[in-house]
């Protein structure tokens, strides 16, 4: 293990001083803000225009919602039980684009439906989530505390708000923060695959340079191997890191500068009770981060480790630089499945496949980011640590496998790599 | 110091060495010789630990190897490798943190070797700065680091000039006098002549000789003899009427010659000076012994033609 260590810090120190290292740390969360901004600045510029009718028997919202208008969303009230099917199928309600349902229960289960026609715009969602939570955040600060509204929000639970289609309410579709968890799980993959292919080069270049030689005269393979693995690693994780906080500051700057919240106690004017803000509302309020980010670490490493083992057995067994690429093309394609896993995890988070997805290691990370922020249903946490847990047992495996390739195949020099030769080398202990 | 017995690696069906003992003592220079693909390379890797035999022992100092007897083993792989990005002080701290070295005797021993090599401002320089020759020497360098017991080098001269080899011989005679042991594997035939002590000649994975060099060329004389002489050629070649054989010559100048001899029937050493003396002035007389390269190529010739 030391020997490993030792291999780990030089790659670590030769990857922090190359300059794609600091331009990718600097260039990556300028990009990611670059594009949260124009997101929230000019995303919203051809909205929906929609008529929303509010379902509340209970008069919980006392045919309040907001202050200041908005433009886009025409809000009626009715104050009698209406059915979804009524809702899908009568002509009197044809003028209406969703029907939200606020029943008395709201104040303790704090669930409330949203029933579209068609599928809001990203924006939409975002300002119907928001005004009707706040216009709730009100009615529990008045009924249930003593706390300004503001003093509220502080401590108040997040509302789940389901949006489902009219037509189809009990195919429940994955919401706005299902495509931050996409978000993380993408990033998990680009950093897996860009480091990845920095195991892979890095070993071939060895090979090529014929350092291997005199590595291998004083470490073992798999220790070599690991070394690789964890010092790249290492240096993925400290860019990962410099992402967060980039991107963690710039985000903070854009709350104080551009997207000001008006809930802020500070930005508060008295008596003025609601303004939205988009930006905040999802970005500081909906995502859990700190959540977000533990997961993500965790599944992140076992992700990273369960496919950097396949990188560098590849590095390894490959003839020449040049070589490894046509055994990189399935690589690519089970990474962009597990992308494409994520997305679908997103469109149907309950369904029995997410669930396996969930639990298949090539693509549990993207995965469990999208369910763990689209939320799992009650009982159905455990999943996560199941899915962990075989992600885990996945990367110890595929090491043990990886390594055998490593050893047998490092000090084969200018073949052409075939299929037999991987099997070869499989079975060679 | 370093025994193996009967060691055998095969890939696939092809054995690369078959059934190969061999033992090397304490403070001595083993010369490890064989036509390309004869499997000295495997043998040495094998030594190295880098690869398994399939079967066979090798004992270290009477234990048999393991991991941890590779930091007192210094190899100097036939291929060059160094991370071309680091400095010379970075990739010896590395390489000698491997072999388990602490950073004040990594920086104490290369002080040291840098000095001996005349490179010491070499040390803050990138390997991709320094020529290829200049790069061989710190790989060598950090091959001997660690001050290893054991020293294992695959075609050491390559790369070198000729004021570099006498450089690198001369400390390997010194390392040798020091009590260390050094394997080397070399087509340089002289440079076996001159410093190795005993040889071994690999042949298509098997070993086909093996003692000491000057045992060998003995054993594998022919009965020649060199004159060093002064005067005329043709009353040389008189002088050895039917008695002895003129096999070569070799001019020096006008009047002096280099002539190698052979004996006819039972003429002695002593009865072809007996001979020359009077005819020409004789400066010098020798046996002449196969040199290593001889051995070696009829030796090969030898196997082949029994196979």
């Amino acid at each position: 293990m030391r020997n490993s260590w030792i291999i780990a810090m030089r790659e670590l120190k030769e990857r922090l001083g190359s300059r794609s290292f600091i331009l990718m740390a600097l260039l990556g969360p300028l990009i990611v803000l670059t594009f949260t901004y124009l997101i929230f600045q000019f995303g919203g510029k051809e909205q929906q225009k929609w008529h929303v009718l509010i379902v509340d028997p209970a008069n919980v919202m006392e045919q309040k919602i907001m202050v200041k208008e908005d433009p886009n969303i025409q809000y009626s009230f009715a104050n009698n039980y209406i059915e979804i099917e009524q809702f899908a199928k009568e002509k009197r309600f044809e003028p209406y684009d969703a029907m939200v349902e606020v029943n008395e229960k709201i104040l303790s289960n704090k669930t409330c439906f949203l029933f579209y026609r068609e599928k809001p715009s990203f924006n939409m969602s975002i300002n119907i989530r928001y005004q009707v939570e706040r216009r709730l955040e009100e009615v529990l600060a008045r009924e249930f505390t003593k706390l300004s509204v503001s003093d509220f929000r502080k401590i108040k639970q997040p509302l789940n708000f389901a949006f489902r289609n009219v037509y189809d309410p009990k195919n429940v579709t994955g919401d706005l923060a299902g495509w931050v968890g996409l978000f993380f799980g993408a990033v998990i993959f680009v950093f897996i695959f860009l480091f990845g292919m920095t195991i892979l080069r890095s070993v071939s270049r060895e090979k090529t340079n014929r350092v291997v030689e005199i590595l291998l005269a004083t470490v073992k393979p798999r220790a070599l191997m690991l070394g690789k693995i964890l010092g790249i690693g290492l240096s993925a994780f400290i860019q990962v890191f410099l992402w967060v906080l980039i991107i963690g500051f710039g985000l903070y700057l854009m709350r104080e500068t551009i997207f000001v919240d008006m809930y802020d106690a500070s930005n508060q004017i008295e008596g003025q009770v609601s303004d939205y803000n988009q930006f905040v509302e999802l970005v500081f309020d909906r995502v859990q981060f700190g959540v977000m980010l533990f997961y993500f670490s965790l599944f992140f490493s076992a992700g990273y480790l369960f496919y950097g083992a396949f990188f560098a057995a590849l590095g390894a067994i490959s003839g020449s630089e040049s070589d490894g690429q046509q055994f990189l093309i399935p690589l690519i394609l089970i990474l962009c499945f597990a992308l494409y896993a994520g997305y679908y995890a997103l469109e149907n988070p309950e369904s029995p496949w997410t669930t396996l997805l969930l639990y298949f290691p090539f693509t549990a990370p993207v995965v469990a980011m999208v369910k763990l922020s689209a939320g799992f249903t009650d009982g159905d946490a455990y999943q996560l640590f199941v899915a962990l847990f075989l992600l885990l047992a996945g990367a110890i495996l595929v090491t043990q496998l990886a390594a055998r390739l490593f050893k047998n195949g490092l000090l084969q020099f200018g073949h052409t790599l075939r299929l037999k030769n991987i099997i070869h080398w499989l079975k060679v202990r | 110091m370093l025994e193996i017995h009967e060691l055998t690696k095969r890939y696939q069906r092809k054995a690369a060495i078959d059934q190969i003992s061999f033992s090397l003592k304490k403070g001595e220079i083993f010369g490890l010789l064989g036509p390309n693909g004869a499997g000295k390379t495997t043998l040495i890797r094998i030594i190295n630990k880098i690869i398994d035999p399939d079967s066979g022992t090798i004992r270290f100092n009477g234990d048999l190897l393991q991991q941890k007897h590779l930091a007192h083993i210094g190899y100097l792989p036939e291929e060059r490798g160094l991370y071309k990005q680091m400095t010379v002080e970075a990739h010896a701290h590395f390489l000698g943190a491997l072999r388990g070295m602490s950073k004040t005797e990594i920086n104490t021993s290369l002080n040291y070797w840098l000095n001996k090599f005349n490179c010491a401002d070499w040390r803050k320089r990138r390997i991709q700065e320094l020529s290829k020759g200049m790069a061989q020497k710190i790989q060598f360098i950090c091959a001997i680091l660690h001050e290893p017991d054991l020293l294992i080098l695959d075609e050491p001269f390559s790369g070198f000039d000729p004021v570099n080899v006498e450089l690198i011989k001369a400390e390997l005679q010194e390392m040798k006098l020091k009590g260390k042991t050094i394997l080397i594997s070399t087509h340089n035939m002289r440079s076996v002549e001159e410093i190795c002590d005993r040889v071994m000649l690999i042949y298509q994975s098997k070993k086909v000789l093996e003692g000491r060099v000057t045992e060998i060329r003995e054993s594998q004389k022919t009965g020649e003899y060199a004159v060093r002489f002064r005067g005329n050629m043709i009353a040389f070649v008189n002088a050895l009427w039917i008695d002895f054989e003129l096999i070569d010559k070799e001019i020096l100048s006008d009047d002096r010659f280099v002539a190698r001899v052979k004996m006819r029937g039972d003429n002695s050493f002593e009865d072809l000076l007996k001979a020359l003396i009077g005819q020409v002035k004789i400066e010098a007389a020798w046996e002449v012994l196969p040199s290593m390269n001889e051995v070696f190529i009829s030796t090969v010739t030898t196997e082949n033609d029994e196979e």
